[in-house]
């Protein structure tokens, strides 16, 4: 559809969501939620140890208390299951269980799976169950574990760098050579996680009968990659049904969330009984197989002395934790925007993956691409300190300018559109910038007081490809290119729509709505008189699920295409039912009318009736019904080049955004505080724009949460220090300040409406902005802020190390 | 196995009566027992206010609040809201507002913000938000619940 | 994270109470407000045998002043605590100090006698009890007995209470009108527990401190008075420097134990900040500023 923003009747619309009255009345069907008759309860025995062998279990005790069912050990589950599904560079040789076998690799890995009548009873058998580790000196330290004579995590590696590539794009050798100024810097991003209320969980029944084993569960993504599944759990490919169910949240760590399926169907095809396996809050914060990144970055920017970026070299060690389930995808994503909103014309990315003894990396809201943006940003502000250049003019000199999309960037991937000044200007305004650089300065001379003003320019990628996760490899294993979304759009007999959606889309983002208002927008309904539902596997077309900001657009995709075949079908219907000629109708208002004679026309209502019942009044080629599917794919990608130098269209649907807080520190104790934080983001045509804002604000609250408060604390030992909530800080309402929220659109060329993807935003630009402002507030002082989380006592190190106090 | 107990609690105006085991917990109870399942479990350590629900006409967390400790008290969950099919002006306010995305801290959020409008009817946007920091979201960042509250109030001081 | 089995008790009087205790001395223990209790049994970091719940032991609900002295029932609700004019007229700094305790969803259960006797080193009613020179009674089958506070806390999470004892009332003595209060603590987050706080008393005479005390808590083992610097106040005119000073005479005392929200290192400094604030804001008080 090309129609403008004004044409538009319900997309654009803050209307309230088609999801909520469930959740509001207590009834949101979530998977503990969700029992079938029989069900058995399954829990894990966890490992103390951060690395050790395990050298014998005794299960005996375990297994005899009453209301124990079966007692797996990981060798018995290595019997009843393959290895997990894992995307890595070498699955052979980093090979992941459900649980582990002849070593524990981090803190909380299954060890032995207990099923009981309740999970009470299973967590007393686990108590019960004596296992004998040999503890091995545990690999911690990112940096440490590259040495030579590293303990290895996974010794068939033969290294804990498990994988390590340097791309080269552009001349950057020259670029840096020419440059007038070059700045480096060590950042450190320490790992934090999503942490939904809400675990990962699946119930589990297995039919003897019949062969099929049944799955429900908060997870289901990349539907069609779930043979894999099926292989893990010996089940052929098609008698796996998966089911989904709402997801309390999720900000990526519900991505291909498989283990708590495979550990679930694995128990129900042993024990012949359906089986619920749902982590519990420990095993979730120990186990769950979705930290967030976790980066060292050597980085170089060189500038001439007027300011101009040249070109950008890092060198960035990721520390993957003790398995690699989605390989570098993370390091794809930073690539996806690797010069951020700046015409920089070349790039040296050199990552290095590093094998460690903590729980894996998986996804979290920006997946990679958010820390490269804190990364950039931070080094942008370091040039504009070494040239003594405001840090807002630094960046409105170096922004790709409107006339220069679609713009391809040094590494192959397009930018669709964008106009960075006029967010950046709408973000000063409502900030009011100005007002705050005189307030900044009056209230350190009257008061002595430090405030500072941080600002954050920087992408949002939306709508990944999956060559992002392949391109790393000359000779890739599975060069796959499919990441589909479909809907079914049926009209019954009565004109009523229903859509089916096909993955787990629910996380708390708002697919229901989205396609709610997009049939409306398509059939001048009601959203509310729009009824979506989602189906399973077995009956699924391929559906890939939300992350990456995709699911409005490729909704939208899906949405068009099915509206589109329900509009061909219905115009012939309506051709004989008016006596017409087919090309003498159009859509017009709810139905079909004759173009230029508009009361000549037939509802929806009674072409749908006629499709359902009437099927001799209608022409024999028509079948009956009036139904449609759509299998909708990425609008727009390339393949990488041969030699890598090109990596091809990837991410190309790219939002912006720029966030400006203002904090004050306390240099006493270094607790940072807000005082105003105004944020413009840029995320193409909007369909739900309160819905939208949602986000963006809880976004930003969890790139709070990874600035000032969240870190998975491990120690020299490898101890997860901080595995509750009374120590690994989620915001509440008093940390995130109210945020004043504007919109730019600036449509994509290359999706639905122009939609973009924008549910990750919040989170990709806050820690930046906050680093920035921190270090504005304590510019008097010479900080440096390249380490987050800036707890309070990092701030007083760097304010004391600044006074030459340390 | 911990000892049973009888115990006979009145759950949105409704009296149960049951036999549990001592050391299950009162949402456990009014989840598995009950069948009530809008009260949601988040952590099981008493942080985060998922399972917040009125005890007595105080909010509690009911992960940490045994079932047996319930035996003769009045228990408000998010199921006794709404009244004969309609919300409660909350629960309006709340879905006005889009003070919800996954749902999963909304029943609780509903049973606190209840409470503090019976304490102060009248409250600032600050108050608000110091009040509901009592339970953690994870989606929404709290500007729109602090909406929510102040939109439901004020419903229900003009209902 | 379900808790591991167990017996559970409740009686209904002291009585009933002490003799369960007595039955069962060390696989018992008391459940008072739960909130601390419940999570380490969630985390099966222990497992009580018997719980014996004091919550039915309504008789121990209480708040009154005993001519000026606060005699507070061990199993008064802390929201209660939050409430009481008497509590505000006779030792405003519990109330101030109990505001800071977590969430009021936690203070609805949470009880004084729960937290003083769980003698957590970061927590903050064992710390005002410290700085008022509180006493604590406790009683068994065969009587009772008053402990001062500073021999009732013995190390973290340790209390002086024999296993057949058990913690009843809470005592604070009042001090001469005029004081002033300052409870202040530094969290991470609005409503986390304490990277540490200070409860501060200070009565004026004139210009001069004649009597104050400062106690903090999450900066050692139990809470802890820091006599060094109640010293040196004594005496002075209060002014920015004596206050700084004290400030450092305190802090080398101090030996936080290992927190992953902060290092012991950072504790102290956080301490000599806020016994320094502390101390401003009780002398504002004790004036009628502010």
């Amino acid at each position: 559809m090309t129609e403008t923003r004004e044409e538009r009747k319900w997309v654009g619309k803050s209307i309230q969501r088609v999801e909520d009255p469930k959740f509001l009345l207590g009834r949101g069907g979530y998977i503990d939620d969700f029992g079938l008759e029989g069900m058995l309860h399954a829990a894990l025995v966890r490992s103390p140890h951060a690395h050790a062998r395990i050298k014998n279990i005794d299960v005996e005790e375990a297994r005899r208390l009453p209301g124990v069912i079966a007692v797996v050990t990981g060798t018995e589950a290595a019997e009843l299951c393959d290895p997990m599904p894992d995307f890595g560079p070498d699955p052979a040789s980093h090979e992941w269980r459900c649980l582990a076998v002849d070593k524990v690799r981090n803190v909380g890995e299954g060890v032995v799976a207990v099923v009981a009548e309740s999970r009470d009873t299973a967590e007393d058998a686990c108590d019960l169950v004596d296992v004998e580790y040999e503890p091995l000196a545990p690999v911690v330290d990112p940096e440490a574990a590259m040495e030579e004579d590293a303990e290895l995590v996974h010794e068939m590696v033969g290294s804990n760098v498990a994988f390590e590539r340097n791309l080269i794009f552009g001349d950057v050798d020259r670029d840096f050579a020419e440059a007038d100024v070059v700045v480096e810097d060590r950042l450190r991003w320490r790992r934090s996680g999503g942490q939904p209320l809400e675990t990962v969980g699946a119930v589990a029944s297995y039919d003897p009968g019949t062969g099929m084993l049944t799955i429900h569960e908060n997870s289901l993504s990349f539907t069609s990659y779930l043979f894999m599944l099926a292989g893990t759990l010996k089940v052929p490919s098609n008698k796996l049904d998966i089911h989904p169910h709402p997801a309390g949240g999720s900000f990526g760590s519900k991505l291909w969330a498989v283990k708590a399926a495979a550990i679930a169907g694995m128990l129900s095809k042993a024990t012949g009984k359906p089986v619920k396996y749902l982590e519990d809050r420990v095993d979730n914060m120990t186990n769950c197989d979705h930290h967030g990144s976790d980066r060292v970055y050597y980085a170089e920017l060189a500038a001439t002395n007027d300011g101009t970026l040249k070109s950008l070299r890092v060198r960035v060690i990721d520390d993957y934790g003790a398995y690699m389930q989605f390989g570098v995808g993370h390091h794809g994503n930073a690539l996806a925007q690797v010069v951020g909103p700046y015409r920089i014309g070349s790039v040296q990315y050199h990552v290095q993956a590093v094998l460690t003894n903590k729980c894996q990396q998986g996804a979290y809201r920006g997946f990679g691409s958010e820390v490269h943006n804190w990364m950039l940003e931070r080094m942008v502000d370091l040039v504009a300190k070494e040239l003594e250049m405001d840090p807002v003019e630094i960046r409105r000199k170096n922004f790709i300018q409107p006339d220069q999309f679609p713009y391809f960037i040094p590494d192959g991937n397009v930018y669709d559109s964008g106009d960075y000044e006029g967010v950046l200007d709408k973000a000063l305004e409502l900030a009011d910038y100005d007002y705050w650089r005189e307030e900044q300065k009056r209230l350190r001379e009257e008061e002595g007081r430090h405030i500072g003003i941080g600002i954050c320019t920087a992408q949002e990628r939306s709508v990944f490809s999956a060559t992002e996760f392949w391109f790393w490899f000359d000779e890739p294993a599975a060069p796959v290119t499919s990441t589909p979304e479909s809907v079914t759009l049926q009209v019954d007999a009565a004109g009523n729509v229903t859509a089916t959606l096909y993955s787990c889309a629910f996380w708390g983002n708002s697919p229901e709505t989205m396609v709610a208002q997009l049939v409306a927008e398509e059939f001048d309904v009601q959203p509310h008189q729009v009824n979506v539902v989602y189906s399973g596997t077995s009956q699924g077309l391929p559906a890939t699920g939300p992350g990456g900001s995709r699911t409005t657009v490729m909704l939208a995709g899906a949405v068009e295409g099915a509206s589109q075949k329900i509009k061909e079908k219905a115009l012939k219907i309506a051709a004989h039912l008016l006596e017409a000629a087919p090309e003498d109708l159009e859509w017009s208002d709810g139905g079909v009318a004759v173009k230029g004679s508009p009361a000549q026309r037939k509802e929806l209502a009674e072409i749908a009736m006629s499709a359902h019942l009437f099927k001799h009044q209608l022409p024999t080629e028509i079948e009956s019904g009036l139904a449609a599917d759509q299998i909708y794919d990425h609008p727009y990608t390339t393949m990488p080049s041969e030699d890598r130098k090109d990596l091809g269209v990837f991410y190309p649907i790219m939002g912006h955004a720029c966030h400006i807080p203002v904090v004050e520190v306390d240099v006493e104790t270094g607790l940072v505080k807000f005082l105003k934080y105004a944020a413009v983001h840029d995320a193409g045509t909007l369909v739900n724009p309160r819905s939208l804002n949602g986000h963006i604000i809880g976004g930003t609250a969890q790139g709070i949460g990874t600035a000032l408060l969240e870190e998975y604390v491990y120690d020299e030992e490898g101890q997860l220090a901080n595995a509750s909530y009374q120590d690994y800080l989620i915001p509440s309402a008093m940390e995130v300040p109210e945020l004043v929220i504007g919109h730019q659109e600036t449509p994509s060329p290359y999706t639905v409406h122009g939609i973009k993807g924008g549910g990750e935003g919040g989170r990709m630009m806050a820690p930046a902005a906050i680093a920035s402002a921190i270090e504005d507030a304590l510019k008097s002082l010479g900080v440096r802020v390249n380490e987050l989380p800036a707890t309070p006592e990092r701030v007083l190190d760097w304010i004391e190390e600044a006074k030459g106090l340390e | 196995m911990s000892h049973r107990r009888r115990i006979s609690v009145v759950v949105n105006g409704s009296r149960h009566e049951s036999e549990v085991e001592a050391r299950k917990y009162l949402a456990e109870f009014l989840r598995e027992d009950l069948g009530l399942v809008g009260t949601h479990i988040g952590c099981e350590h008493g942080v985060c206010g998922a399972c917040t629900v009125l005890m007595d006409g105080a909010s509690v967390r009911s992960c940490l609040v045994l079932a047996v400790q319930a035996n003769e008290a009045e228990i408000l969950t998010v199921e006794g809201l709404a009244r004969d099919g309609q919300m409660h002006p909350l629960q309006e306010a709340f879905w006005e507002k889009q003070g919800l995305q996954c749902g999963y801290c909304t029943p609780g959020m509903l049973v606190r913000a209840y409470e503090l409008l019976r304490e102060d009817p009248d409250p600032t946007a600050e108050e608000v938000r110091e009040g509901m920091s009592n339970n953690l979201c994870r989606c929404t960042g709290y500007q729109y619940i602090v909406e929510a509250v102040l939109d439901g109030a004020e419903r229900m001081r003009n209902a | 994270m379900k808790p591991a089995p167990f017996h559970y008790h409740a009686p209904t009087s002291t009585g009933e109470a002490v003799e369960l205790l007595a039955e069962f001395g060390d696989r018992g223990r008391v459940l008072a407000g739960g909130q601390s209790l419940f999570q380490l049994m969630n985390f099966r970091v222990v497992k009580p045998e018997n719980l014996i719940d004091i919550n039915p032991v309504t008789e121990l609900d209480y708040i009154r002043s005993d001519n000026g002295t606060l005699a507070i029932g061990a199993r008064t609700r802390q929201s209660t605590l939050e409430r009481s004019r008497e509590a505000a007229e006779w030792a405003t700094l519990m109330v101030e100090a109990v505001k800071n305790v977590a969430h009021p969803s936690v203070r609805n259960r949470g009880t004084v006698g729960g937290s003083v006797a769980y003698a957590d080193p970061a927590s903050e009613l064992p710390a005002v009890v410290l700085a008022m020179d509180g006493e604590l009674v406790l009683t068994r089958g065969q009587g009772q007995r008053t402990l001062a506070a500073a021999d009732f806390f013995r190390g973290p999470y340790t209390n002086a209470c024999s296993a057949d004892e058990l913690l009843t009332e809470v005592r604070l003595p009042p001090w001469p009108s005029g004081t002033g209060h300052a409870f202040l603590e530094f969290q991470r987050k609005h409503g986390s527990y304490a990277l540490m706080g200070t409860a501060v008393l200070v009565h004026l005479d004139g210009d001069s401190i004649d009597r104050v005390a400062i106690s903090l808590c999450g900066v050692d083992e139990t809470p802890v008075r820091a006599h060094k610097a109640e010293e040196l106040l004594t005496g002075n005119a209060s002014s920015e420097e004596v206050f700084e000073e004290a400030a450092e005479a305190a802090a080398p005392e101090l030996k936080p134990l290992p927190d992953p929200k902060g290092s012991p290192e950072y504790r102290r400094k956080l301490a000599k900040v806020y016994i320094r604030r502390a101390l401003e804001l009780a002398v504002r008080r004790a004036k009628g500023e502010r």
